[in-house]
Order: C-alpha cells, then sequence, then structure tokens
C-alpha cells in the first residue's frame, strides 16, 4: 500500500504484488538462508510456490534444509497465504501432524497486512527457529516429510 | 479501495476510454480499484491470432504518469515477445515510456506488436527460435493456442 502526496492510498492488485515477489525472488537473498519461486513458471495466477529455509546456526536447526509449500488464494494479500512444511520439523507454531504453519502463532501471519509477502514469512519462521522456545528443540530425523 | 483523490489525469483517460473506444480494445477499471483495470484485445485481423480474444490486466502504480503502467496478457499467446507469465517484452513500457504516452498508447502499441511479432527481441527464446527458424510453424502453433486459449465466447 503506498499513499500519493494527493493523499491517495494506491492498492497494488494481487498479480502485479505476486509479480513484483518473483521478481524479488529472482534477485536472491545475498546469503540464501531463504529462498522461494512458483512450482509451474508458468501458472497465470501465481498461486503455487516452493519456499526453502535454511536452518539458522547455533540453534538445532543448523545444517538443515526444509523445504515448505506456499498457497497463495484469490484473497491473497488480504489474507495471509497458507504455508506448509513439506519436511518434517518440530517447531510451535507448526502442526506436528499436517506441518502446517499457525498463523496465530507466527508474528509475521499474525500481524499480517498486505505490504507483506512470501519473504516476510519464511524470514519470520527463519528467525522463529532461533526463538528461545524452538532453538533447542529435538528435531525428527533429517529428510523425513510430513 | 482507493481512497482518496484518483488523479485528474487518470479520470480523463478513464472516462475517453470508456465514450470513445479504441476499435478492437476495451478496458474497464475494476470499481473496488481504479488504478486496475480488466482489458480485452481482439487479435488482429491478418494475423495468427485472429479470431481470438486476449484478457489482459493493466494496473497504473502510484508513480503514473512518471513510471509506465504494469500490463500482462492473462490469456495464454504463443508471442516471442510475451512470456510464460504474460508479461511483455515491449520498449514503451521500460526505458521508452514517456508521461506523454497514455494507456490507449500501450494498448495499441500491444495490438501492433500481435501483428508484428519481433523474434529478434525475444522475451521468450524458445519461442523466438521456432519463429526464426521455422516461421510457419510457429504460426501454426500461434494459432492453434488462439482456438485453444482465446476463442470468442458466444
Amino acid at each position: 500500500m503506498q499513499r500519493t502526496p494527493a493523499g491517495e492510498t494506491v492498492i497494488v492488485p494481487r498479480n502485479f504484488k505476486l509479480l513484483e515477489e518473483l521478481e524479488g525472488s529472482e534477485k536472491g537473498h545475498g546469503d540464501m538462508a531463504i529462498s522461494y519461486g512458483l512450482v509451474d513458471p508458468g501458472d497465470t495466477f501465481l498461486r503455487e510456490w516452493n519456499g526453502g529455509i535454511l536452518g539458522p546456526p547455533g540453534t538445532y536447526h543448523d545444517g538443515r534444509f526444509y523445504e515448505l509449500r506456499i498457497t497463495c488464494t484469490d484473497n491473497y494479500p488480504a489474507e495471509p497465504p497458507t504455508v506448509k512444511f513439506i519436511s518434517k520439523i518440530n517447531m510451535t507454531c507448526v502442526d506436528p501432524r499436517s506441518g502446517l504453519v499457525q498463523h496465530s502463532r507466527l508474528s509475521a501471519t499474525k500481524n499480517w497486512n498486505r505490504n507483506l509477502g512470501i519473504e516476510q514469512i519464511l524470514t519470520g519462521l527463519r528467525r522463529e527457529m532461533c526463538s528461545d522456545a524452538n532453538r533447542r528443540l529435538r528435531q525428527p530425523a533429517e529428510g523425513l516429510t510430513f | 479501495m482507493s481512497g482518496g483523490s484518483l488523479p485528474r489525469r487518470i479520470v480523463k483517460e478513464t472516462q475517453r476510454l470508456i465514450a470513445d473506444p479504441v476499435a478492437g480494445i476495451s478496458a474497464t477499471p475494476y470499481a473496488d480499484n481504479l488504478r486496475y483495470f480488466a482489458v480485452a484485445i481482439e487479435g488482429p485481423s491478418d494475423s495468427c491470432y485472429e479470431e481470438g480474444v486476449f484478457q489482459l490486466e493493466l494496473f497504473l502504480p502510484a508513480d503514473y504518469p512518471m513510471a509506465p503502467p504494469k500490463v500482462r496478457f492473462l490469456t495464454k499467446i504463443y508471442h516471442p515477445n510475451v512470456d510464460k507469465l504474460g508479461r511483455i517484452c515491449l520498449d514503451i513500457l521500460k526505458e521508452k515510456w514517456s508521461p506523454a504516452l497514455q494507456i490507449r498508447t500501450v494498448l495499441l502499441s500491444i495490438q501492433a506488436l500481435m501483428s508484428a511479432p519481433n523474434p529478434d527481441d525475444p522475451l521468450d527464446n524458445t519461442v523466438a527460435d521456432v519463429w526464426k527458424n521455422d516461421e510457419a510453424k510457429a504460426l501454426e502453433t500461434a494459432r492453434e493456442f488462439t482456438k485453444n486459449f482465446a476463442a470468442k465466447k458466444e
């Protein structure tokens, strides 16, 4: 959301916002701690995304690469996307049976607004891996999936 | 919801698009976002897109008209200057943009690009290669795409 000098609030429509996010992801993120891209490069409505998080050092997640699936519904970005871990993980904001991220338990999605995006969710999840509640949580064997 | 006042320039452009539309092109703003337009362009006659109607979307960013509109195809189209996501390679949408241009000129340029694909400045290399090496096959594929994805609804 952007405000013009005339006081008009400009809303970037869903598809154009997701195209911007895609262009951002293609530029990469310095250390590559997080990454994301379209599952199908020809997905006109940019619904299904793959995500990746590199476990942060100094935690039990260190050295692991977590795969996620992100789904942007028609209501995105009015509401946050569905985010699901493919790789098995033990985390306070992740449903232990399905791997679904619980929106109410992650600050990026709990305090969601349309200026946020996939990048902020992945970065928020990685930050959460470093929190006191998650840093030293016992983890399932590497390579398992939900 | 777009709050505040829409710039007069955009209001004028919209009024004229509706009152005096370009042949073969329609552009209608969405009621809940007056900077966002549903666009339909008829495939130019004598082109491989003839008989098709192509849906596009267009958005006027906050810094329009200092910055160009954002526009892309929603209907699948086989064209060397359009990529898989419908993004269009057109100089006036990038470095050749000038605030003197309008939504109308942009849509006319896209229509012209459909009449005259430019495989030497491609966005989709695979499509451009076919276009350069076997134009007959490229045109046939483009016609097939038009029939499959852009057929006029009765």
